[in-house]
Formats: C-alpha cells, structure tokens, sequence
C-alpha cells in the first residue's frame, strides 16, 4: 500500500518502483537487523543518493544511542570526523517529525565535505517513537519532497526490521522468564540452595570453633555457638516447613477439625506476637464476636504466626492492625502493616511455592514456603487468602472462612443474630 | 607491612565469620555490606585482597568485580553459594582469581587467602590511579563519572566504555578492531561506523574544540589514541 501511494504521488520510475520492492522483500524475509539494513542500503542507493545513515536508538527515555551506521559516499576516509547528524537526530527526537537540514562549515566552495544536507526521520514501531534515522549529503543536492518520500519509505520497512527484532527479543526473555519459572519448579535444586543457608553458617562458625591455632575466649566462643544454635532452629523450622508444603501438596497433612471461636484464637495470636516480637504494636479491631469456624488450631495457629512473623521482617517498625468481622456466613479477617509494601509484579506470586520477592536484603531471610503453606492450609479449610497491597503505602493480607455465630451477637449484622440465636 | 582484607557481604554474619578467621592471622579487615561501597573502598583505601560474595542486591558481586577491574589489579576471592561450573567461569571471566563456594571451612578460607596472596606477591599487583586526568579531563573509575573542567559530563554505558578503553593506555594507539571488540563485541569487528559515530560524540562532550582533538586523537590508517599531553 506504502508503494502504491509513493508511486502515484512521487511518479516513480521503474527502476526505483523494483528498489522498493527488493526492500519490502528484505525485510519479509529478514532475520537478523543488520545484514538487513546493508541490504536495504545497498538497494536504495542507486536511486536514492545519501554519503552517510546513522540509525539512532532512544536509550532510556531522552538519550539517543548510534546503534548502526554506513559512510558509503564521499569522504569515507575522514571517519570519525564525518558529519553523523546527531544534531538532526536530537531535532527528530523532540518534534516526532521530518527534518530537513543544511549546515555550512567555512567555505564550501573549494570543499564540499564542508556543506551538509541532513534528513531526519522518526522511526516509529506501533506508534511509539524508537529513535531516528539520519541521511547526510556532501554538497547536495538538497533533499526534495521526492526524496523524502523515498526516505520515508525505507525508514517505514526500518521501523518494521526493529518491531520484529523486539518481537524476538520479547520471545526470547519470555522463554527465559518460563526457565526460570520451571527452575523455580525444580524442587531439589531449591531446596538444596535454601539448606545451603544455614549449613554454610553452621560449618563455617563450627570449623572456626574448631580452630587448634587459637584460644578464644568465652564471650567469642559463645558468640558463634549462639549464631550455630540459631542457624540449627532454622534449618530445622525449613525443614519443618518443607515437609508441611509436600504433605499439603500431596493432600497427606492430617487436619484436626474442632470447632473454635475465632474471635478467642485472634486474641491469642496478638498476645503470642506480642510477647514474641517486643517492639511490635498490634491494633486490634473485633467487629463481630461469637464467630464459630471448624478448623485445626494448631493450623490456623500456623497461619496467623506466618502472617504477623511476616509483618515484623518485611515491614519493621510498622503497627499491625488486625481485624476480624462476619459477613452473613462468612468471617473476614485482615492483617494489615504500613510497610513498604509489594509492587504488583510480584503481589501475584507471593503465594507460589518458593517465590521470593527479588532484592530483598539478605538478612531478612525466608524461604519462599510460608504464604503457599497458608494458602493450602486456608484452601482446606475451604477458605480464601489474598493480598492487597501499595508499594510505600503498606500490606493487607484478607482471609475469608465459612463461619457461624454462638453465644454473643454480631455487630453489624442483623440476619446473622437471627441466625446466631 | 600489614595486609589489608576487605571482606564484602550482605550478610552480616558472614562478615563476622570471615573477621574473626583473618583477624588472628594478622590480616587488618575492611567491612562493607554492598557492591557499589566495594567499589569505593577498593579505590580509597587500596586493599590487598577482596573477598567478594556473589549474590547482593544493588551492584552484584560479578558487577562490583567487573567494575574493580576497571582500575585496579587487586586479587579479588569470589564467595559464591552456588557451586555451578558456569557461575565459577563466570566469576573468573569477570576477572576474579579465584573463588570459594559456600558452605566452606574456616580453613579452607584462609588457605586460599593465604594461596592467593602469594600468587599477587610473585607477579607483583599493579595498582592504577583510581582517579585519571587527561588535560581538563578527569575519570573517576570508583563512581564512572566523567568531568571535563570539573564539570560532570553524561556518557552513555557504551560511551564510557569507550573512553575507558584510551584511559587504560594513554600514547598507545588503538586500532578501530580492537576498539569495536573489546566495547562492542566480537560481531561488530568490522563495523567501523559504528566506532566513527561514537568517537565523534564523545569528542562533542570532552573536547573543546572537537575538530580540533586532544584527548582522542585520528593516527590515520593506523587508529586512535589518547595522546601524552605536553607539559
């Protein structure tokens, strides 16, 4: 369609009319950018007269980067001192529009290497600017409404080279990211690197220990057996962990179901963490009371531990609200910090089995098992958890149970103190 | 004289651990718990090993390694926790001497300290200025910035790849191949243009009159270079 309307309206002649073609059969057949770009410069020169093109691609968002040229024309010899247009690319860049240039440097008439006519145009893939592509004449002759229209359409079969180029690229990253996925599968190869944590403390502290060449006082000596004792509790707490998440993978986790009062079990919770983590401040806020689950204590226990655990690593210092209210037959509980929150890449793959949100520092260790553990728990006691959350804002983690109502009435709603009587 | 260690780790308990191994053979410790804070105390205080951990947030231990050997020969240990033959190639590519994998034993730390200290004894670690002048141009390989009359200058990644290129051997003269391999790759070796393009802009952003060249210089049919400056 590009060649119909260039050849009504610019009259072209057969031999630039079989230049355009050759050009739109490159890029069909094009697999790799810049033996492709020679190829559409080695067509369009014979009917298109250009000394030097530069291709300039937006690197971030306002920085322009040479990523091919070609000095085919006069004064190839002068490399570097050739004029590359960075000025008429720049020029593109800011107007998103055609640029016609010319630049004289001192007296033109005794070299014409010292009169420029540049042509910039803005390669632009499915609407987005990319960056520009720059042809530069020595001496003329200046680039006529013809020529630009012939520029125009090269630098339209450029722009679909990059779209595809990207399009590759894309492809490639996605399979990279579905390895990754897959390594992330990879039970063994991760468990072994989370095990290697701990182990690597308790070696390297043992055999320092262990050292004949040297004395160490108590205070030292009891520095590192703290440090071994601690990275044991972990290593056992992940291997308790792991069991859980195969068993509960696998559907062999043994539930006890008893019926519990969960307004009672969150009062609990807030008192264990409490006395746990020092520092941290937990709000309570029990809207509905004499809500009833059928649950596993020690389960759920292990649910609401995670979550609050999770809260004094990844949002330290922040006070925790916890709420708790039913819903006709359903009870809503929230854990909620001001922490820093989680950016949506990630909010979705919180609960997958070892996903760790990436750059987290070091110190705050975990091993990507906790949420899949509640969440299975949470799923077989047929609820839902999921999370919302705001980077800088903070996090809410929601759980919702099947639930009825005994002895006190709740709050805010009136069917289900009907019912709970 | 003392031996300076600069012990690098997110993990604070990993940097006790190495301490207290090198502390008692004599060895003074320098701490730093991130990639880029490696980098800035390899050029202020010149140490003579890093132990260097693998996974960092931030600049990663590959990173910071590749950045270090921008300006400086020390001996550098690559503490990794993945013992991958492709991560150990990786590190030494990056120009690490050698590297330990975790868990490790606290003698197996010191023997290889100790193994590569000895090794940079017997050829003898040169130790570039962590910052370079060329005229009214100023290189601070710590940070990779570029000042031109002191003031800052912005170079692309490639740009200042670039430049490093002339930095590390002023007055010898570069060829456009070597040039296009060692800051673009080994595909682009014939892609002269590309090299023109780049030159000309970076002697838009440093020289002052860029038709006329100080810093990098056209030595026809043969290359460029950076040329010494006349006193």
């Amino acid at each position: 369609m590009m060649t119909r309307e260039i050849s009504e309206s610019a009259n072209l002649n057969s031999q630039e009319l079989e230049a355009m073609y050759a050009i739109s059969r490159v890029v069909a057949k094009s697999t790799e950018l810049d033996n492709s770009l020679n190829d559409i410069i080695n067509l369009a020169r014979p009917v298109f007269i250009f000394d030097n093109i530069v291709m300039y691609l937006l690197e971030g968002s306002n920085s322009l980067e040479p990523s091919y040229a070609r000095a085919i024309g006069r004064g190839r010899s002068s490399e570097a001192d050739l004029a590359w247009g960075e000025a008429t690319a720049n020029e593109v860049l800011r107007t998103e529009e055609i640029i016609v240039r010319k630049e004289v440097k001192g007296d033109y008439t005794k070299d014409r290497m010292r009169l420029r006519y540049f042509l910039g145009l803005p390669l632009t893939v499915v609407g987005r600017l990319m960056g520009a592509l720059v042809f530069v004449r020595y001496g003329g002759p200046t680039f006529t409404p013809d020529h630009t229209q012939l520029a125009e359409f090269i630098t339209t079969h450029v722009a679909q080279l990059l779209e595809h180029q990207q399009l590759v690229k894309r492809l490639s990253n996605l399979e990279a990211e579905r390895r990754l996925e897959r390594l992330q599968d990879d039970f063994v190869a991760t468990v072994s690197h989370e095990l290697r944590t701990p182990l690597g403390f308790i070696k390297g502290y043992a055999t320092t220990l262990l050292r004949e060449d040297i004395n160490w006082d108590k205070e030292t000596r009891n520095e590192f057996l703290a440090i071994i004792d601690e990275e044991a509790d972990r290593l056992r707490e992940l291997i308790d962990n792991l069991l859980d998440s195969s068993r509960l993978q696998s559907g062999t986790l043994r539930m006890e179901f008893q019926p519990i009062r969960l307004d009672t079990m969150v009062r609990d919770m807030a008192l264990r963490a409490r006395s746990f983590h020092e520092n941290l401040t937990i709000e309570l806020n029990i809207e509905t009371t004499g809500i009833q689950v059928n649950a596993d204590p020690t389960r759920m226990a292990q649910v609401f531990d995670n979550l609050l655990n999770n809260a004094t690593k990844y949002a330290p210092g922040s006070q925790v609200c916890i709420s708790l209210r039913g819903v006709d037959d359903t009870a809503h509980m929230e854990v909620r910090d001001n922490g820093p929150g989680i950016s949506p890449d990630h909010l979705n793959n919180i609960f997958n089995r070892f996903y760790r949100v990436p750059n987290e520092i070091k110190s705050v260790r975990g091993s990507g098992l906790g949420l899949f553990i509640c969440r299975r728990i949470i799923q077989s006691h047929n609820g839902e958890i999921w999370a919302e959350s705001e980077v800088g804002k903070g996090t809410t983690f929601h759980i919702t149970l099947p639930c009825e109502y005994v002895d006190s009435n709740p709050v805010d709603n009136p069917i289900s103190k009907e019912d709970g009587k | 004289m003392t031996t300076n260690i600069l012990v690098v780790d997110d993990e604070p308990k990993y940097v006790r651990l190495m301490e207290a191994n090198l502390l008692p053979e004599g060895y003074q410790v320098l701490k730093e718990y991130d990639g880029q804070g490696a980098v800035e105390v390899v050029a202020e205080k010149r140490p003579d090993l890093v132990l260097l951990d693998v996974m960092m947030p931030g600049l990663d231990g590959f990173q910071a390694c590749e950045r270090i050997r921008e300006f400086s020969n020390v001996p550098i240990i690559m503490v990794t926790a993945k013992g991958e033959e492709h991560d150990r190639v990786k590190g030494l590519d990056k120009g690490a001497d050698d590297y330990i994998v975790k868990p490790f034993s606290a003698t197996e730390l010191l023997a290889r300290v100790r193994a590569v200290l000895r090794r940079a004894q017997v050829s003898g670690g040169s130790f570039q200025q962590a910052v370079f002048n060329h005229g009214n141009l100023k290189i601070d390989f710590a940070r990779a910035e570029v000042f031109r009359e002191d003031k800052m200058v912005f170079l692309s990644a490639t740009e200042y790849r670039l430049l490093l290129q002339f930095a590390h051997s002023p007055g010898r003269i570069l060829s456009s191949e070597d040039l296009l391999v060692n800051v673009w790759g080994p595909e682009y070796r014939e892609d002269k243009e590309i090299l023109w393009v780049s030159i000309s802009r970076l002697r838009q952003k440093l020289e002052d009159d860029p038709r006329n060249p100080k810093h990098i210089v056209t030595r026809s049919g043969m290359g460029y270079t950076m040329p010494p400056l006349e006193e």
